[in-house]
């Protein structure tokens, strides 16, 4: 029938109704007529007639269904039925529902992840007509820097005034804040600075009282106002609208809350949520102008196109300013500057990136790549689950097809047994969409948590929006497809006759489930070997010897008031606190350093060596006190280290280097006496021991490597210079429980000098967990998924093999009657799926290397062809195989031949 | 659909593309009594099967219907056989006297 005659029928659906209740009547009244004409009482003669046709509705039903599309009621129906057979098979219904939501859970929460973290718009006004800017940068921190600094920011403002309005936003950083109704308490906020024109530009729009202007913008340090995020404002003040007009402990000033910014707007760094901004003006004054104003890169610069002008004009007209500016700055650099450093700095190109959903921030830089990765892993398993689902159904279709045969031959029509069990798979797969969205809603926001440190959390908006729902309903439309179509296609061709008979129909189940189940295989190996991979390469990362033990080492950060000010005042108040806290109990050890290794800070500098071309490759630098290298645990190979005579200010030349550092330049680990210059900066050289801009530094003594800030790079050449005045006291625990000791020292070390506050506490060991956090989240979250593709691999086997014993329980009782022995039984049944293993697993390693080659950078030490990766998922596989296939094969061997001939 | 002709087992739609055939145009109480009387009774058509095989049988191609009115002035619907159906005869007519005719000659020898 072509699809207009059955539209047409659809929609003159009571006309065609009548016409086939025209057709019956007739045929019920001239049957009733030859009865009565033979003699038959007419009420007996309609008794018969009706007996005879059975219910007259059913007749009607029958015959519309051939023909008919009364499709929608048909759907109803089928989906009662699948409500029902769903429920008749509660474990297995729940079984398949259960996997397939946490596969489709795990799926809309990477999609939520990367779609809050990379795709989604920034919540401003016309986003796609914003830009960034942004140079390529070299060692050691490829591939690009978006950070600028004010001077240059400002030539460039009035440069593109007739292109574009630019306005500079700072990083989000967390900063300490004292408000008043707290009692003095030191509070986190994430402040940025940013510039007088920025919500303007934005079109963000006040929720109380006023946002910053450009007049509020103008004299560096004279605008000490703040607007405060929606969020933060109900968060922290409750919605509480007299916060307008109250002043707060900021950034060393008094700042005053002007305005609260509209709901919905968290910044414009992706990952982060600001609470409050305030004017760049307010940043430190030394930024703004010369001579050390262009030292401090601190802030990106935004901008929004003015209509009609494209990226590629403004980048023009932007580049001559840029290089125009570096060429001024270049003529500062000394004389004996490397000649390749100079030319790379001269020809770096400007570039105008799209900011419509934000600058590539620092959050995405790391976690682009692991999200991917997590995605495709989650798909994979996406897949597992719907093949097992798809196994089950094909399972069970087998053990319906009588009822399915008997169906077709008393006239159903095939496209309606498709119907059905579409109908089902399409419940199967809503319930499990559904239930997945409430998985995503607690799995999204868990794995944000792993994205950042407690300390600095990350924060996506993960709020239910349409994108994420039609990505649901994209998943569930297309898992009902996956699962639902081979089942569907197969239940409709059931060859009528034989399965009528109890033979036959039984092959075509076979050779649907092979492919499938090779095909569950596959993903899950390729799953588990991608999992085993990253996993392998965290475990080394984890057992990485850092060059320093990192056990029972706290830190904690001081605030030194006004001792600072004085180098003299702090260097001996930095000594005495050693010497207390040197004394106390339960102390093992204490030492300063400018910063912690493996916070992020980093201090490199170029060194000059008599007899050797200047080089611009930098080593790096840490100011360390004295007793550091011990605390630290760090091994002297030659030399000393620093005592309290090294700190002295006529003592500026004394430095440590190490192992790695002497050979990189000495080519010799005995350089103790040797000495080399580094170059210093204008306000250094008036010391009366520099010479030509370089202060002379001789080295005392040589350590072992040591890792500085990053543990899959080898230890960098390292100086260690004398630390005169205070940083991060380092101190080291004698109990294993080091942060018992914490409230201790918060206590007293303000009663021992009592300038001195403690305002954080961490440890070393979290320091260094946390900078390979975007590897724990990847090992962790793909090993468990790993396990979850195996179970659901395993619980496929299983199941297919389950029904294979079940289908040749009449063969096997047949082989066992004629004297086959168990274990020959349990071969044959374990034959049928060795090639499907085999097959899975070809293709499984296949996908896996493919994959591997995008998960390569993410590795440390593991390479994708070691025999240890690739043994370890496939032998985990097989185990998993063998342990799934033994209850089936142990029922196969118990067998009972009389029952088994009996049967049926 | 391919291999639709699977899903008409039996002699029905044999029966019936035969009446239709030899008697010309008929309704579907019209085969049923024709099919009846021919066999001497001995062959009761199942109404309850009847139209869905019709229904079937006119979508596979083999037979076309169309509204008429009856002698009695009533609206009856007349079903006549297609070339496809005369075609799907001679098939189903050959296998069929080939299967008997076997049957027939086990019953005769055995």
């Amino acid at each position: 029938m072509s699809w207009l005659s059955r539209l047409a029928n659809v929609l003159r659906a009571s006309k065609v109704e009548r016409d086939l209740d025209d057709e019956l009547r007739f045929h019920i009244e001239a049957r009733i007529d030859a009865l009565v004409a033979k003699g038959v009482a007419r009420q007996a003669a309609e008794a018969q007639v009706a007996r005879q046709f059975g219910s007259r509705l059913r007749l009607r039903e029958a015959s519309r269904d051939v023909k008919i599309v009364a499709w929608l009621e048909s759907l109803l129906k089928d989906v009662r039925f699948g409500l029902r057979v769903l429920r008749k098979d509660l474990v297995l219904t729940a079984a398949a529902v259960a996997s397939l939501a946490l596969a489709i859970g795990a799926c809309i929460a990477a999609f939520s992840l990367i779609d809050a973290l990379m795709l989604r718009p920034l919540p401003v006004s016309a986003p796609d007509r914003l830009v960034y800017l942004a140079y390529p940068t070299y060692e050691p921190d490829p591939p690009e820097g978006d950070w600028f600094n004010y001077p240059l920011f400002q030539r460039m403002r009035e440069a593109g005034r007739q292109h574009v309005d630019l306005f500079g936003i700072s990083s989000p950083n967390l900063r300490t804040a004292v408000f008043r109704d707290s009692g003095g308490q030191d509070e986190q906020v994430r402040a940025q600075f940013v510039s007088g024109n920025t919500f303007q530009q934005l079109g963000i729009a006040p929720a109380l009282g006023r946002l910053l202007t450009p007049s509020d913008d103008v004299t560096p340090g004279a605008h000490a106002v703040a607007v405060l995020s929606h969020a933060f404002w109900m968060r922290r003040f409750g919605g509480d609208p007299s916060v307008i007009g109250r002043r707060f402990a900021f950034y060393d000033g008094q700042f005053e809350i002007i305005g609260v910014a509209r709901a919905g707007f968290t910044g414009t760094e992706p990952g982060r949520s600001t609470d409050l901004w305030v004017p760049t003006m307010m940043w430190r004054a030394a930024a703004f102008g010369p001579p050390d104003g262009a030292d401090w890169s601190w802030f990106r610069i935004f901008g929004r196109l003015k209509p009609g002008v494209r990226a590629e004009q403004l980048q023009a007209v932007l580049q001559a300013t840029f290089t125009t500016f570096r060429q001024e700055w270049a003529r500062t650099y000394r004389p004996d500057a490397p000649r390749d450093r100079i030319e790379r700095y001269l020809e770096t190109p400007l570039r105008v990136h799209s900011a419509a959903n934000g600058p590539w921030s620092q959050l995405r830089r790391t976690f682009e790549r692991p999200l991917w990765i997590l995605a495709i892993v989650v798909a994979l398993v996406l897949l597992i689950a719907s093949s097992n689902v798809a196994n089950l159904l094909i399972a069970r279709a087998a053990a319906r097809e009588r009822e399915m045969s008997l169906r077709l031959s008393i006239g159903a029509g095939r496209g309606r047994l498709i119907q059905q069990v579409l109908v089902e798979s399409a419940l199967l797969a809503s319930v499990a969409c559904v239930l997945g969205l409430l998985i995503a809603a607690v799995v999204g926001p868990a794995i944000v948590n792993m994205l950042a440190p407690s300390t600095d959390p990350a924060y996506l908006d993960l709020r239910l929006n349409w994108r994420v729902l039609a990505f649901a309903g994209g998943i569930g439309l297309m898992t009902t497809v996956l699962f639902g179509l081979a089942p569907a296609l197969r239940a409709s061709s059931v060859a009528t006759m034989g399965v009528l008979k109890g033979t036959g129909g039984r092959v075509s189940a076979r050779l649907t489930l092979r492919p499938l189940l090779a095909l569950q295989v596959g993903f899950s190996l390729v799953v588990l070997f991608v999992a085993s991979l990253l996993l392998l390469s965290f475990l080394r990362l984890t057992r990485v010897h850092p060059g320093f033990s990192q056990d029972r080492v706290l830190l904690l950060s001081l605030d030194t008031g006004v001792i600072d000010d004085d180098e003299g005042k702090a260097r001996v108040a930095a000594l005495q606190l050693l010497d207390r806290v040197q004394q106390m109990p339960g102390v093992d050890g204490a030492a300063l350093s400018e910063w912690a290794l493996f916070e992020g800070a980093w201090w490199a500098s170029e060194v000059r060596i008599s007899g050797r071309e200047p080089e611009a490759f930098a080593p790096s630098f840490l100011a360390i006190s004295p007793g550091y290298l011990e605390t630290m645990r760090m091994r002297l190979l030659e030399g000393r280290t620093f005592t309290v005579r090294d700190t002295e200010p006529d003592q500026p030349t004394t430095v440590i280097v190490n192992d790695a550092f002497a050979r990189r330049f000495f080519n010799t680990t005995h350089v103790v006496g040797r000495s080399f210059g580094r170059p210093v900066g204008r306000r250094a050289a008036t010391s009366p021991v520099v010479r030509d801009g370089l202060l002379p530094q001789e080295i005392v003594g040589v350590v072992a490597d040591a890792k500085y800030g990053d543990l899959r790079e080898p230890a960098p050449p390292t100086v260690y210079v004398p630390l005169r005045g205070f940083g991060t006291l380092h101190v080291r625990a004698a109990s294993d429980d080091p942060l018992t000791l914490a409230p201790i020292l918060q206590r007293e070390i303000p009663r021992e000098l009592p300038a001195l506050r403690v305002t954080n506490v961490t440890l070393q060991s979290t320091l260094i967990a946390n900078s390979i956090l975007s590897e724990r989240l990847l090992a962790l979250l793909s090993g468990f998924f790993a396990i979850v593709g195996l179970l659901l691999a395993a619980i496929g086997l299983y199941g297919v093999l389950s029904y294979g014993v079940v289908q040749r329980t009449r063969e096997i009782g047949i082989r066992v009657a004629l004297g086959a022995q168990p274990g020959v039984i349990v071969r044959t049944v374990l034959a049928h799926i060795s090639g499907v293993m085999v097959a899975g697993i070809v293709a499984g390693l296949g996908g896996g290397l493919f994959l591997a080659r995008f998960v390569k950078t993410m590795l440390y030490e593991v390479q994708p062809l070691d025999a240890l990766s690739l043994a370890l998922p496939v032998c985990g596989l097989i185990v998993v195989a063998v342990l799934a296939a033994v209850p089936p094969a142990r029922r196969a061997a118990r067998v009972d031949p009389v029952v088994a001939l009996r049967y049926e | 659909m391919m291999k639709r002709h699977d899903s008409l087992q039996g002699a029905l739609p044999l029966l019936v593309l035969k009446i239709l055939l030899r008697r010309g145009p008929l309704h579907g109480y019209g085969i049923t009594l024709h099919i009846e009387t021919m066999s001497d009774e001995v062959l009761r058509v199942e109404e309850g099967s009847l139209y869905p095989a019709l229904h079937r049988m006119e979508e596979a191609g083999w037979i076309k219907a169309r509204w008429a009115v009856s002698e009695h002035k009533r609206r009856v619907r007349m079903y006549e056989v297609t070339a496809a159906g005369r075609r799907q005869l001679e098939a189903e007519e050959g296998r069929w006297h080939a299967v008997t005719g076997a049957v027939a000659h086990v019953l005769k020898h055995a």
